[in-house]
């Protein structure tokens, strides 16, 4: 009998993740969810705060023990340095339930993140975004709309053969005032960890 | 190439123990999935895992889809890897990880530059987080999705639904 209910309640933890996991993906131009979540260097940062001060935000969910984001740590950092220049601000999201903030701080700061690092206990606005996997990133317009979701670029582990710099080409249509030429891209990466 | 000779020891490791060894892995160029991953496997329900040595729940779930699988008759389900790996380090991580921990399953290596246009080919509705799982019922027919760390009972229940 005990058997018989541990299975009934393993049964239910899979398929409640499914749902989640399979929650419909926010569509381009859609209004992205604001959220306000503290940052592992302290404070908290609004999304409505960055959209008003800067042309566009790149949001960016990220892992500390994940190799496949992991192999986007310089790329990462490079394009934050590079684009919070030009006026777009780049901000990291860690949902991973098994991710404490004391690590992702010190991940990011090994890393030199320079742009804010933002803690998501309960993986709350992972679920708003239906973000699924890490590394991946939402590109939002400064009324709010969703202009690119998807991949860094196309490979993880060979940054020197990148030829579909995807997130990159995005950013710098919105900066030009054109439309982003591919708006949806997909790569394989680590499923967030749920809480 | 998997021939009979793969289709064979693919369905006998089913119902064997899982101290099997593991085949040769295989490398797997994106447009010969249906032909060579799918086809040769219809008349029977069939679950594609698709995972990576870096990624911990896909290593976290394979002795449960190991374990599902063996509650099944190899004429009835079989059950195939896609390892998504770097096809530069997986070439000896893959096999090395399988032996390891005896996992007896057939499996292929994704050879692909851009992973994109191989999740689309499997799985339009796929984002390309893993662990994730496609079933197809006996005539090839994608009728099942699993999505994240699976158990032994997600996987049982998900295989007699491609059964039914």
């Amino acid at each position: 009998m005990k058997r018989f209910v541990s299975s009934i309640v393993l049964t239910l933890l899979a398929a409640a993740a499914v749902p989640v996991a399979a929650a419909e993906a926010l569509k381009i131009g859609a209004p992205a969810p604001d959220f306000t979540l503290p940052s592992v260097a302290g404070g908290n940062v609004a999304l409505k705060d960055l959209l008003a001060k800067n042309k566009a935000v790149a949001v960016i969910f990220i892992a500390t023990r994940c190799p496949y984001s992991n192999g986007y740590n310089a790329r990462m950092a490079a394009l934050g340095k590079e684009y919070q220049a030009k006026g777009v601000a780049v901000v990291g999201i860690n949902s991973n339930s098994t991710e404490p903030a004391d690590e992702v701080k010190e991940h990011a700061t090994k890393q030199g993140f320079t742009f804010p690092v933002l803690k998501d206990a309960g993986n709350k606005v992972a679920d708003l975004y239906s973000a699924n996997k890490t590394p991946e990133v939402f590109v939002i317009d400064p009324k709010g709309a969703l202009l690119y979701h998807g991949r860094i670029d196309e490979t993880h582990d060979r940054p020197n053969d990148v030829r579909s710099p995807d997130l990159r080409n995005a950013l710098e249509a919105i900066l030009a005032g054109k439309p982003v030429p591919a708006a949806e891209t997909k790569s394989f990466g680590c499923s967030i960890k749920r809480a | 190439m998997p021939g009979p000779l793969a289709l064979v020891a693919g369905g006998l490791l089913l119902g064997a123990s899982v101290a099997v060894a593991a085949e040769p892995v295989k490398q797997l160029l994106p447009k010969h999935y249906q032909a060579r991953v799918v086809a040769p496997r219809q008349g029977r329900a069939l679950l594609v895992n698709f995972w990576a040595t870096w990624c911990e729940p896909c290593r976290e779930e394979l002795p449960a889809l190991v374990a599902a699988s063996q509650q099944f008759k190899s004429r009835d389900v079989a059950v195939v890897l896609v390892s998504l790996d770097s096809y530069k380090t997986g070439r000896t991580a893959v096999p090395a990880f399988l032996e390891k921990q005896r996992i007896p399953f057939v499996c292929w290596l994704l050879k692909a530059h851009d992973a994109q246009p191989f999740i689309e080919l499997v799985d339009k509705s796929w984002d390309g987080a893993l662990p994730y799982s496609v079933l197809y019922d006996r005539k090839g027919k994608l009728v099942g999705r699993l999505s994240g760390k699976q158990t032994q009972s997600s996987f049982i229940e998900a295989i007699k639904k491609a059964l039914s």
